[in-house]
């Protein structure tokens, strides 16, 4: 009996060790996030936030910060090998794509709120074939920046239409000299198409048909919006470098007060803070065209690996990145990009300051379609594009150039949308 | 073989080759690591790339990628037939880097042997200078390339700035940009390379003995007699060697044209690495991708194949 009692307890005693152990075992996830703020003000923010988190929840988030550059080879990498991360901040474009390698974790919308939680725009681009597989977390469009200086110099107000635009850029130029009107991206930008798009939207053309069959951006309109880009550099009211530029080339000319406009985004308002306090200059939306005004919603969203095994861990970091305190805090206080929730972007912050035009033009943005194959279209559309510039450079653009390119462009564009499945 | 002829009657020569057995077991331990370290770095994914160029991995089938379905060659015909895209870009990426690199590979040679002819001379701050030239040399890719970058910006570069300033163009010329992208990307590329050469000539040129030169002096040879009949035979295995490598690291060539041009060059200064990058990367089509790797190593294969066996034909010839 005394044996009996002493392996009894015996027993009690190794399950207490091992309760003891299991309760005390850390719930851990791994959460991979771009360079969204300068790096000392964003680890700071991270760091107090996990451990705002791990109070409330108990889990330990491990963060780690990933360039632009590397990220999506990253995250194809974390795809195939099942490994890397439980939750991924994914830019809008990538989002259906990383869906339809089957790398990202279908998610219940109406678990972050349901869809009409989020900007319609963002919404869209975290989905693919109809399911959720991304979490909108933060909005960007972007906006005609303009230096007042230079304004008030050319006795000239800010555009209303991609027309009035050319006049007052000639204005300017009259005033401050050839190429100084606008500094747009280039030849080395990998985001050319963003500039794009919002200018064949407001003249009436698309992207790709509404059933995703066919391309149909070498249209008139098509034709009409290319020629409109190439004709700031045609007619000198951008510098011929600029054919060379990548956006940030773009962001630092006017950044450093040597153009007067440019198209930028909010996280350029925080450059502009850093690199060129004494810099005056003020934002109004996109100008219109012939069909009105468009622009395009970009930003980032939130997605949970398909391979992670702390499926509900990573949800529950998700809640707490996009609830409205925190999301607030990332976005005013440190990133400048805009909520992607409606209840966040309701704050008052962002209808004041330079935030108006983003907001107002967010209300309109257009979201690419959320194709798997949209990587492909966007490298064939742009691949063309700049082909464009390079002909304009070297002489070799004729009067049909541009509907040449657009052609081509298209051709593959029709190819790649054959391979959507 | 030797351990084979000795047996259990073997006498010395058995003892001989026990020794031997022995000696060849420490020296198969000993290559063992680097064996291994090759068949997993090197072999293996090189299978892996072979087993991918038959197959069509995708953006939809990467997650899966071991079960995609086998296409056959199709990845290899998409990959160069010239009425396709790539296949018009993959044609024209190995003229561009066969062009680049006859033209960097010769100007950097030419460079070389000239400043390893004037370091093999005798003058005050000569380890100083041997030094200094490395220079180039020892600069990371990202940084030397990138400060070529500034130099060819049309608007900022120096370059334009002193054309300008000399009266040499009346615009700020686009060299980033089209056809004059590939001889930024050329110029770049050799002064990056030419120290390399430089070294090693240098160190050949060290080991030729001198009394060679004197009894030619004696014997009434001028300057570039010497040259010729000394010192182009004594380079002469130096040359092989070195030519080989650059050609191999030239065809190769991507860290100069990525960091100077970007992800997609354009076609005028696409070469096969940026091209394989964008298909598999971008494109997200790894069977093309990596059919286009597997052309660009059977070519640099056959290039050196022929190469070698050119050479070995000529020195054959000299000999007879």
């Amino acid at each position: 009996m005394r044996r009996c009692l002493r392996a009894i307890a015996m027993l009690v005693f190794l399950l207490g060790i091992l309760t003891s152990m299991t309760s005390g075992a850390t719930r851990e996830i791994t959460f991979w996030v771009m360079p969204n703020a300068p790096q000392d003000t964003h680890t700071a923010w991270l760091e107090s936030r996990i451990e705002e988190f791990r109070k409330e929840t108990g889990i330990t988030v491990h963060y780690e910060i990933v360039g632009w550059g590397d990220a999506w080879n990253r995250l194809v990498a974390a795809i195939t090998s099942g490994e890397g991360a439980d939750v991924v901040q994914v830019g809008t474009t990538w989002n259906p794509q990383l869906a339809a390698m089957k790398g990202l974790a279908k998610l219940d919308v109406a678990e972050y709120g349901g869809t009409g939680a989020f900007m319609p725009a963002n919404y869209e681009s975290a989905t693919y074939k109809g399911a959720a597989y991304g979490v909108p977390w933060f909005a960007e469009t972007r906006c005609l920046f303009y230096n007042t200086d230079h304004f008030a110099e050319a006795k000239v107000k800010p555009p209303e239409t991609y027309a009035e635009l050319m006049e007052v850029g000639e204005a300017l130029v009259k005033a401050r000299g050839a190429g100084t009107a606008i500094a747009i991206a280039g030849n080395q930008a990998w985001d050319l198409l963003h500039n794009w798009a919002i200018i064949l939207w407001a003249f009436g053309g698309n992207l790709i048909s509404p059933d995703f069959k066919k391309a149909t951006f070498n249209g008139p309109e098509g034709a009409q919006a290319m020629n409109w880009y190439v004709d700031l550099v045609r007619t000198g009211l951008a510098s011929k470098a600029c054919a060379e530029y990548n956006q940030p080339n773009a962001d630092a000319a006017f950044i450093n007060g040597n153009v007067s406009m440019a198209f930028l985004g909010p996280w350029n308002v925080a450059g502009i803070m850093h690199d060129n306090p004494s810099l005056n200059y003020d934002i109004v939306e996109p100008p219109a065209g012939p069909k009105g005004r468009a622009a395009f919603s970009g930003g980032s969203n939130l997605a949970i690996l398909a391979a992670s095994k702390k499926q509900a861990d990573a949800k529950a970091w998700i809640k707490y990145l996009i609830r409205k305190d925190t999301l607030i805090s990332y976005t005013k206080d440190l990133t400048h990009m805009l909520p992607a929730t409606k209840e966040a972007f309701a704050d008052p912050f962002f209808s004041v300051g330079v935030n108006r035009a983003f907001k107002a033009a967010l209300e309109y943005a257009t979201a690419y379609p959320p194709l798997g194959v949209w990587g492909s279209i966007e490298n064939d559309i742009t691949g063309e594009f700049k082909a464009i510039f390079t002909d304009h450079v070297t002489g070799q653009l004729g009067p049909n150039g541009v509907q040449h390119h657009l052609d081509i462009a298209a051709q593959r564009v029709d190819a790649s949308l054959k391979n959507e499945r | 073989m030797m351990w084979q002829s000795g047996g259990p009657s073997g006498g010395k020569a058995g003892a001989l080759s026990g020794w031997s057995r022995r000696q060849h077991q420490t020296a198969y331990w000993m290559i063992s690591p680097a064996v291994i370290a090759m068949l997993l770095v090197h072999y293996i994914p090189m299978l892996w790339g072979f087993y991918i160029s038959l197959h069509d991995v995708n953006l939809f089938t990467m997650a899966d990628w071991m079960h995609a379905p086998f296409i056959g060659l199709r990845n290899f015909v998409d990959g160069f037939n010239p009425s396709t895209t790539t296949g018009a870009r993959a044609l024209r990426a190995l003229l561009n880097i066969t062009v680049y690199s006859a033209v960097t590979i010769s100007v950097g040679y030419l460079i070389g042997l000239a400043v390893a002819l004037l370091l093999n001379q005798q003058f005050w701050g000569r380890t100083f200078v041997r030094g200094l030239i490395l220079l180039p040399y020892i600069t990371p890719d990202s940084v030397a390339y990138k400060i070529w970058t500034f130099i060819f910006q049309s608007r900022i570069g120096i370059l334009n700035r002193y054309l300008l300033q000399w009266g040499l163009a009346a615009e700020p010329p686009i060299w980033l940009i089209g056809p004059a992208a590939l001889w930024a990307v050329v110029v770049a590329s050799v002064w990056k390379g030419w120290p390399f050469s430089a070294l090693i000539l240098l160190a050949a040129l060290q080991k030729i003995p001198q009394d060679l030169y004197e009894a030619a002096r004696v014997d009434g040879a001028a300057a570039w007699q010497q040259f010729r009949w000394i010192t182009i035979p004594h380079l002469q295995s130096v040359t092989v060697t070195l030519l080989l490598m650059s050609i191999l690291w030239n065809f190769n060539a991507f860290n100069q044209f990525y960091v100077m041009l970007g992800r997609d060059p354009g076609v005028a200064a696409e070469v096969p690495s940026t091209l394989i990058l964008r298909e598999a990367f971008t494109n997200l089509r790894y069977g093309v991708g990596s059919a286009l790797s597997i052309i660009l190593m059977l070519v640099l294969l056959v290039v050196t194949v022929v190469y070698l066996r050119v050479l070995r034909a000529t020195a054959g010839a000299e000999e007879v």
